[in-house]
């Protein structure tokens, strides 16, 4: 077992773990934050996605000693009041979700790119989104959330 | 009085945000794999790596001696498990029983052999790492079962009309071979289980993936011999399914003994490389289609041969869904005077067949319409003109297979995509671009669905009753709760019952508590499978809310001393009709109904909740049209999408946003399956496409934005004139897409016979 000192959504944890554990076990098993969801294992979906000191990573494809001194925020982390953050709402309106599995990844991917970036074109949009996998919405809705929210 | 009457004032046919969403936007919907319980064990497979071998022995101790794990579960402990089998019954079937855990021989790469229960996935999967499993390679020309000594476990062969003579005296014959496939569903969530049994009760909680809950629960309690009474199945939320969470996997059956024999709760979350090596393949299937002609281009006859090479086993729901339906929807909406169909099942060391939206139709439909391309090629006329020339009208219409067709927009939908698509203006512009060497196409695929077969069946060739209920009621504080057998995992039920209940009782949808997913919490039901839950939703609902809106009546009657028909449900509560200040709010009723000594002495029963049972005496028939353009480099041969138009009927909408999404997803799905995935097994067995680096689902850039336009021509079949639909449009796709590349590179196309459209077929098609 390595001890990490982890900061997850603001709160910092100083924890024990195998060293082999996967970044999105600890949060999802560790941490009881499953909203983080796993899709592949591998890096390929998307889904795992979190910040990373403010960075999109695959949770699946980090070790948790590797957060360790870093910070992490999850889906969980932007809703704290219950008020659904602008991509979120954005993604509600253009029904750019619906088993709701890639959704987390999606917009933990995509937020600091609306946050930070420019307005953006559904080209751009669509560029953006293209590492994340959704099986149910044909990409559309995501998109034409993407360009309203990084427009607000 | 129906919602409909109603519905047209409020929220039915409103484009209603999802009450699902907010949980699924802040992390806080949970999914099986989200299941937590204290005292869990996880558990692994180890599965085979042959793809046909005898077992000759199996040795768990070292297994079992790795740190973590507490117990292993072979083939001998799984002994008192009945084998599943497939639950249709269609005559004359050689079936393949499948046992939990084999322990003779295993017949796929990736079919588990023992199961491994252990604190965490980790340790779990170190044992699974160390089971030894001693395989003695089998020739492969042995038959995989032997009850089944050259394969094929079903064949039907029907002919209606006289097709010999039609052949016969046809001026043309046009051939078509079309092999579709191995696809894999690949829902963003995977399978998985926890099961959870409570010694005191002896009820056994299954958490778990499916799409129906309550066929599931009889499975289970069938397979391990227990009343039906002490399984409960739930689950939570699901991240996708497409027909792929149908079956009761063997890992569950596993599952469920590891938790009863240990008394802990035991989860298996399949993993990427387990769904896309061992889970819930689909669509292989090899099609031959030959039509008779007349000169002008009038179809006389066809026929029709589908193989589909099912996997190891035909077990769960049945795999012969896939070419039964294929062989059944060859019509569509053609005028087709005779025609003939031979169809079977082979069973091949594959994983498992199991059904993909647009079962079997993806397969019949693009076949069809590549044939018609082919024939309007081989006849010199026009492509939409051979297709006017034998669409029938609007219907009604009943086929050559005696199938009722209730009427839709066929012609007018089809006109409509190609107005969209703009064919006229389309040939001089590609006409054009052909003289520069570039290489653009069009396709169009008119489709019909049905869905919603109620117990009279009648579509697809496929046996079965098909019939729901719903529970609706009233609790003290007035809040209306809902009920349902079916299980929404991306469709949006929970908002479209309340849009439909919130219309019967005059309140807003988010005051509807809907339920699903919970055999303990709802009334028997199908579940959700082909198209068939909206359908079933509004009939039950709608009479199980009657039931509830007369009894609220009864009691508002009684409180306002007014007639009947006086009454009326406003805001939220029951008032005189013109007369704003005599109203009633339902919390009011609803505590007057139990505890009013005036209406008491009259009301007798104050139960406000009801259950009602809806079984569609005809199934409906959604429609649409499909129409592409594309684009294909005549260098590489990769085909990229210019446009892509749907126009799509499937009645009286209750979300117009919902049903686009259906339409939007099933596009994807099928412009995947026309160009991107494939599985590929290599000539021994082994698959080669285990991670989703080499299985393909598209990516938002490989995808158009994709246009949609309705036209609604109410059911005469379902309940308030709607008419299921979600697979019409993912299985009409492939064939829009795949006709425009022909189109594109004609006259390199007849060669082509392998799906996907994959660069590489097409620049060898181009004499690349």
């Amino acid at each position: 077992m390595r001890t990490i000192r982890v900061t997850v959504n603001g709160t910092v944890h100083e924890l024990a773990v195998p060293p082999r554990m996967l970044l999105a076990d600890l949060l999802r098993e560790g941490l009881g934050l499953t909203g983080t969801k796993i899709g592949c294992a591998m890096g390929a979906c998307g889904a795992c996605t979190v910040l990373l000191d403010g960075e999109p990573v695959r949770s699946c494809l980090l070790f948790a000693v590797q957060a360790s001194g870093r910070s992490v925020r999850t889906v969980e982390d932007l809703a704290p009041e219950g008020e659904l953050h602008p991509l979120a709402r954005a993604l509600q309106e253009h029904h750019g979700l619906q088993c709701g599995y890639c959704t987390p990844g999606m917009l933990m991917a995509l937020v600091p790119l609306v946050e930070s970036g420019g307005p953006l074109d559904p080209e751009a949009a669509r560029e953006a989104i293209a590492g994340n996998l959704c099986r149910c919405t044909g990409y559309e809705g995501i998109v034409e959330a993407v360009v309203e929210a990084s427009r607000r | 009085m129906s919602w409909v009457t109603e519905a047209r004032r409020r929220w039915a046919g409103k484009r209603v945000r999802r009450l699902e969403d907010p949980g699924m936007l802040t992390g806080a919907t949970r999914y099986v794999t989200d299941v937590q319980l204290p005292r869990m064990l996880e558990l692994a497979f180890a599965r085979s790596h042959h793809p046909h071998a005898r077992i000759t022995g199996i040795d768990l101790a070292p297994a079992r001696a790795v740190p973590g794990v507490h117990a292993v579960l072979g083939p001998s402990d799984m002994v008192q498990v009945h084998p599943t089998v497939d639950i249709l019954e269609l005559e004359g079937t050689l079936k393949t029983p499948r046992a939990t855990l084999p322990g003779d021989r295993v017949r796929y790469v990736g079919e588990p052999v023992a199961a491994v229960i252990a604190e965490d996935r980790y340790a779990a999967e170190d044992g699974a790492d160390v089971v030894l499993v001693a395989l003695e390679p089998l020739d492969p020309a042995e038959p995989l079962h032997e009850q089944v000594p050259n394969g094929r476990y079903y064949q039907q062969t029907v002919a209606r009309g006289d097709v010999d003579a039609a052949f016969a005296v046809a001026e043309h014959v046009v051939r078509r071979r079309l092999a579709v496939q191995r696809v894999v569903t690949s829902a963003i969530e995977t399978c998985g289980v926890v099961a959870d049994y409570d010694a005191a009760s002896g009820e056994l909680t299954m958490f778990m993936s499916t799409q129906m809950p309550h066929l599931s629960r009889a499975a289970i309690a069938h397979a391990l011999d227990l009343p039906i009474s002490r399984i409960r199945v739930v689950c939570p939320a699901m991240g996708g399914a497409f027909g792929g969470k149908e079956v009761v996997l063997p890992e569950y059956l596993c599952a469920a003994v590891a938790a009863m024999r240990l008394r802990r709760p035991v989860r298996w979350v399949e993993d990427r490389s387990e769904a896309l090596t061992a889970g819930a393949h689909g669509k292989e299937a090899e099609a031959e289609l030959e039509a008779a002609f007349t000169r002008d281009g009038r179809l006389l006859a066809m026929r029709s041969r589908f193989l589909s090479d099912t996997g190891a086993y035909s077990s769960g729901i049945g795999a012969y869904v896939e070419f039964m339906v294929a062989a059944n929807t060859v019509p569509g909406l053609y005028r087709l005077p005779a025609y003939a169909y031979d169809t079977s099942g082979e069973l091949t060391n594959k994983a498992p067949l199991s059904p993909f939206r647009g079962v079997g139709m993806t397969t019949s439909q693009t076949a069809r319409e590549v044939l018609l391309d082919d024939a309007a090629r081989a006849l010199g006329i026009d492509r939409m003109e051979l297709r006017r020339r034998n669409l029938v009208d609007d219907g009604p219409w009943r086929t050559v297979l005696g199938e009722d067709y209730e009427p839709g927009s066929w012609r007018s939908a089809f006109e409509r995509a190609l107005e969209l698509i703009d064919y006229e203006g389309f040939l001089p512009r590609q006409a054009a671009a052909r003289d520069r060497g570039q290489l653009l196409g069009l396709g169009i695929s008119p489709f019909v669905e049905a869905a919603a077969l109620g117990s009279a069946g009648g579509a697809g060739g496929i046996p079965g009753s098909s019939h729901d209920n719903a529970t609706l009621s009233i609790d003290l504080s007035g809040a209306i709760t809902v009920a349902l057998p079916t299980f929404s995992h991306g469709q949006g039920h929970h908002t479209t019952a309340a849009q439909l209940v919130a219309d019967m009782f005059a309140v807003d949808p988010d005051q509807i508590r809907v339920l699903d997913g919970d055999t303990a919490r709802t009334p028997f039901g199908m579940g959700t499978f082909g198209s068939r839950s909206g359908v079933y939703m509004a009939g039950t609902v709608e009479r199980a809310g009657r039931l509830v809106r007369d009894k609220l009546l009864q009691v508002a009657e009684l409180l306002l001393e007014a007639a009947p028909e006086d009454l009326e449900f406003v805001d939220g509560a029951i008032g005189v009709r013109g007369v704003p200040d005599r109203r009633i709010p339902l919390v009011a009723l609803a505590g007057a109904a139990h505890f009013a000594p005036q209406v008491r002495a009259h009301l007798g029963d104050p139960t406000l909740t009801a259950s009602a049972f809806f079984d569609p005496p005809r199934p409906t028939h959604s429609n649409g049209a499909i129409a592409a353009t594309v684009e294909v480099d005549a260098g590489t041969g990769g085909v990229s999408i210019e446009r892509i138009v749907v126009v799509e009927d499937c009645g009286t909408m209750v979300n117009p946003m919902i049903v686009d999404g259906q339409i939007r997803g099933g596009v994807a799905q099928g412009i995947g399956l026309a160009l991107l995935e494939r599985y590929v097994y290599d000539d021994a067995g082994q698959p080669q496409t285990t991670t989703l680096a080499e299985y393909l689902i598209p990516r938002a850039t490989d995808l158009p934005p994709i246009e949609i336009e309705h036209i609604e021509t109410p059911s005469r079949n379902g309940p308030g004139g709607i008419k299921g639909m979600a697979e019409g449009p993912a299985s009409a796709t492939p064939a829009a897409v795949i006709c425009a590349v022909f189109d594109a590179i004609a006259p390199h196309a007849s060669g082509v016979e392998e799906l996907p459209l994959r660069p590489e077929t097409i620049a060898r098609a181009l004499g690349g």
